[in-house]
C-alpha cells in the first residue's frame, strides 16, 4: 500500500505554516518515551500543556474507560514552563512545534505567551482555554465568549506575530470561536474533552470526574467543527474522538484544515490511520489541501 | 501505540485464572508488562482500552498472561483466538546478585511476574522463597505452579487464614523482598520490610496507553508530585512510594 500512496499530497498549510500532514497529535496524549513510533506522521509536534509553576496533577485514579472512550481527569502534570522549554529539544522531529499553554488567569496566559513566544523554536501556541480561571470562581475561560476575547486578546499582544490557536470546549462553541476570531486569534482547536463522569457502583463512589474523549465524543466534535467553520473566517484544527483516516477525512470535509489525533492513537498506531487517510485520497484522487469545508451539504447551522 | 496481532496457541484455567499463550521472540525481563486485548479492530471499541497484563512465563518462543475474568475486556480475552499485544513494556524488577535469601510475595493475580522471576533469581545463584495470597480456594488455584510457596488464603481454604505476610514466617530474616499485588498489600509489604532490606514493589494501577503519553497511571512519591507506573514502573523501590 505504501508505494501507492507516496504519490499522495499530504501536505496542507495552517496559519502560514507548512505542514507535511494535516495530522496534530492533541496535547497531552504524546510523551517523549512515544516519538520512535510517529516519524512521518504528524504535520507538526504538540506536547502536553505547559502552566507557569509545575504541577503535581490529581490524586488518582485519573483514567476511566467508557465504551469507545475514556474519562480522564490528569490535572496538566506538567514541570512547569521553563523546564518545559528546557527540554524541548527532546521532542524535535524535525516538525514545527506547536506549544500548549494554560494559567490560573488571564495574567498568567499572557506571561505564558510572551515567554513562549520569544523562543524560536515555537512555531504557534494553542491556548487550553478549557482550564478553570480562578479569578472566576472556577469556571473555564470557555464558560463566556467575554471571557475567552479578554484572555485573547491579551495573549495576543503578548505574543505578536507568533500564530495563536484558541482551543475550545464544545459549550457556547459558535459564540466562542467568534470572540476568539475578533480577539486576534489566528485559528480555532474544536474541541477539547466534553464533562463526564464515571461512577464505580460497587464502592458507591465517583470514579472519575473529568473529560471524556475517544470515539464516542466524534459527531459532538463534527458538529462543532461543522458549525463553527460555518461562524468565522479563520482556520478550524479539528479534535475529538478521531480514530481512522475517514474520520480525518469528515473532520477535514466539515471544515477543518488539520487534525489532531489522541486517545485512539493509544489503542491504534497513529501511522495507520495516517495511510488510511491517504488511501482515501488515493481513491477520490484527491489532494489533502483541497477537502476543508468541502461537504456538497452547504447548508450550514 | 504500536499492536502485534498474533494468534493464542494455548488456552488453560488455573482455578479462577486464565492463562494464554501466543508465540513471542522479544526480550522480556520479570516484571515487565504488556498491553493486550482481544483483536479485531474496530471491534474493540467497547471496550476501548487495552489492559497491562505482567508478563506470566516466557521461553524465548512462547509468552503467556495469566488473568481473572473481571469485565468485558478480559472476557473478551479469554474468548478470543487472536489477541493484540504491545509489548515489553516498562520497567521490571532488578537483581542483586546476592548471599543472602530473596522472598518473593505475590497477592491474587499479582502472582504472575513472580515466575520468570523465580527464573532469573536461579541464574542469578540467588536462593529465595516464594509467598502468595489469595482470597479464596479457586483464586488460589494457580499456586500449585510455584511448588514450594508458602500460601495463604483470606477464607482459609488453602494454607495458612491471613493474607500472604502472615504465610511469611519472618519477612525480616531476607536480604531482598520482591512483591506485586494490590496497593493494600504492597504497602503492607514495604511497612512490615525492613528499612535496611531492599524492597521492590510491583503496582497495580489503571492504565490508558501504557507507553508514558496520558500520564493516567501515576503513583504517588515520597516527597510529593506522582510518576508513571508504565514508564518509570511498574516496580519501583520501595522507599520511593508515598504509601
Amino acid at each position: 500500500m505504501r508505494e501507492r500512496l507516496a504519490g499522495v499530497k499530504l501536505d496542507v498549510e495552517l496559519c502560514g505554516i507548512p505542514l507535511k500532514t494535516p495530522l496534530l497529535p492533541a496535547s497531552g496524549t504524546l510523551a517523549k518515551e512515544a516519538l520512535g513510533e510517529v516519524e512521518g506522521v504528524y504535520g507538526a509536534m504538540l506536547p502536553k500543556t505547559t502552566t507557569p509553576a509545575p504541577r503535581a496533577g490529581n490524586p488518582p485514579p485519573r483514567v476511566a474507560e467508557t465504551p469507545a472512550g475514556m474519562v480522564n481527569s490528569i490535572g496538566l502534570q506538567n514541570p512547569g514552563v521553563d523546564r518545559f522549554l528546557e527540554e524541548l529539544d527532546a521532542l524535535d522531529l524535525g516538525i514545527p512545534v506547536f506549544v500548549s499553554v494554560a494559567g490560573d488567569t488571564v495574567e498568567d496566559f499572557g506571561a505564558l505567551c510572551e515567554k513562549v513566544c520569544a523562543d524560536e523554536r515555537v512555531a504557534a501556541i494553542e491556548l487550553n482555554l478549557s482550564c478553570p480561571n480562578v479569578e472566576c470562581g472556577g469556571l473555564t475561560f470557555c464558560a463566556g465568549s467575554a471571557s475567552v476575547e479578554e484572555v485573547v486578546a491579551v495573549c495576543r499582544v503578548a505574543a505578536p506575530g507568533k500564530p495563536l490557536l484558541a482551543k475550545l470546549t464544545f459549550e457556547g462553541v459558535v459564540e466562542n470561536a467568534r470572540a476568539a476570531q475578533a480577539a486576534g486569534a489566528d485559528a480555532l482547536t474544536v474541541m477539547n474533552t466534553i464533562p463526564a463522569l464515571t461512577v464505580d457502583a460497587r464502592r458507591r463512589d465517583v470514579l472519575v470526574r473529568g473529560g471524556l474523549s475517544g470515539p464516542a465524543i466524534k459527531p459532538v466534535a463534527l458538529r462543532a467543527v461543522y458549525d463553527v467553520f460555518g461562524a468565522v473566517g479563520i482556520p478550524v484544527v479539528g479534535s475529538g474522538g478521531v480514530a481512522s483516516g475517514v474520520d480525518v477525512a469528515e473532520f477535514m470535509l466539515a471544515g477543518a484544515t488539520a487534525v489532531q489525533v489522541g486517545t485512539a492513537t493509544f489503542v491504534r498506531d497513529p501511522r495507520e490511520i495516517l495511510d488510511e487517510f491517504a488511501d482515501y485520497l488515493y481513491q477520490l484522487g484527491l489532494d489533502a489541501a483541497e477537502l476543508t469545508g468541502g461537504l456538497q451539504d452547504k447548508m450550514g447551522s | 501505540m504500536k499492536f502485534h496481532c498474533v494468534p493464542v496457541e494455548e488456552r488453560k484455567e488455573l482455578g479462577n485464572y486464565t492463562l494464554i499463550s501466543y508465540r513471542w521472540r522479544g526480550p522480556v525481563e520479570p516484571g515487565q508488562f504488556v498491553m493486550a486485548r482481544a483483536a479485531g479492530y474496530p471491534v474493540t471499541l467497547d471496550p476501548f482500552l487495552a489492559r497491562p497484563f505482567s508478563f506470566y512465563d516466557h521461553d524465548g518462543e512462547t509468552a503467556s498472561l495469566l488473568f481473572e475474568v473481571r469485565g468485558r475486556g478480559t472476557a473478551l480475552l479469554e474468548r478470543a483466538d487472536r489477541i493484540e499485544v504491545s509489548a515489553p513494556l516498562g520497567r521490571g524488577f532488578w537483581i542483586e546478585p546476592s548471599a543472602e535469601k530473596a522472598a518473593l510475595l505475590g497477592g491474587g493475580v499479582g502472582v504472575a511476574p513472580l515466575k520468570i522471576l523465580r527464573r532469573r533469581l536461579i541464574e542469578f545463584g540467588v536462593r529465595y522463597d516464594v509467598f502468595l495470597g489469595f482470597a479464596d480456594a479457586p483464586t488460589a488455584g494457580v499456586a500449585p505452579e510455584f511448588p514450594g510457596a508458602g500460601v495463604a488464603t483470606m477464607d482459609g481454604s488453602v494454607g495458612t487464614r491471613g493474607t500472604v505476610l502472615d504465610a511469611v514466617p519472618d519477612l525480616e530474616g531476607y536480604g531482598t523482598v520482591y512483591a506485586c499485588g494490590p496497593t493494600p498489600m504492597l504497602a503492607a509489604v514495604k511497612r512490615a520490610a525492613d528499612e535496611e532490606v531492599l524492597c521492590q514493589l510491583s503496582v497495580e494501577e489503571r492504565m490508558g496507553c501504557g507507553n508514558g503519553s496520558c500520564n493516567g497511571c501515576v503513583v504517588p512519591l515520597r516527597g510529593g508530585g506522582y510518576v508513571r507506573s508504565c514508564v518509570e514502573g511498574p516496580v519501583f523501590r520501595a522507599e520511593t512510594l508515598a504509601w
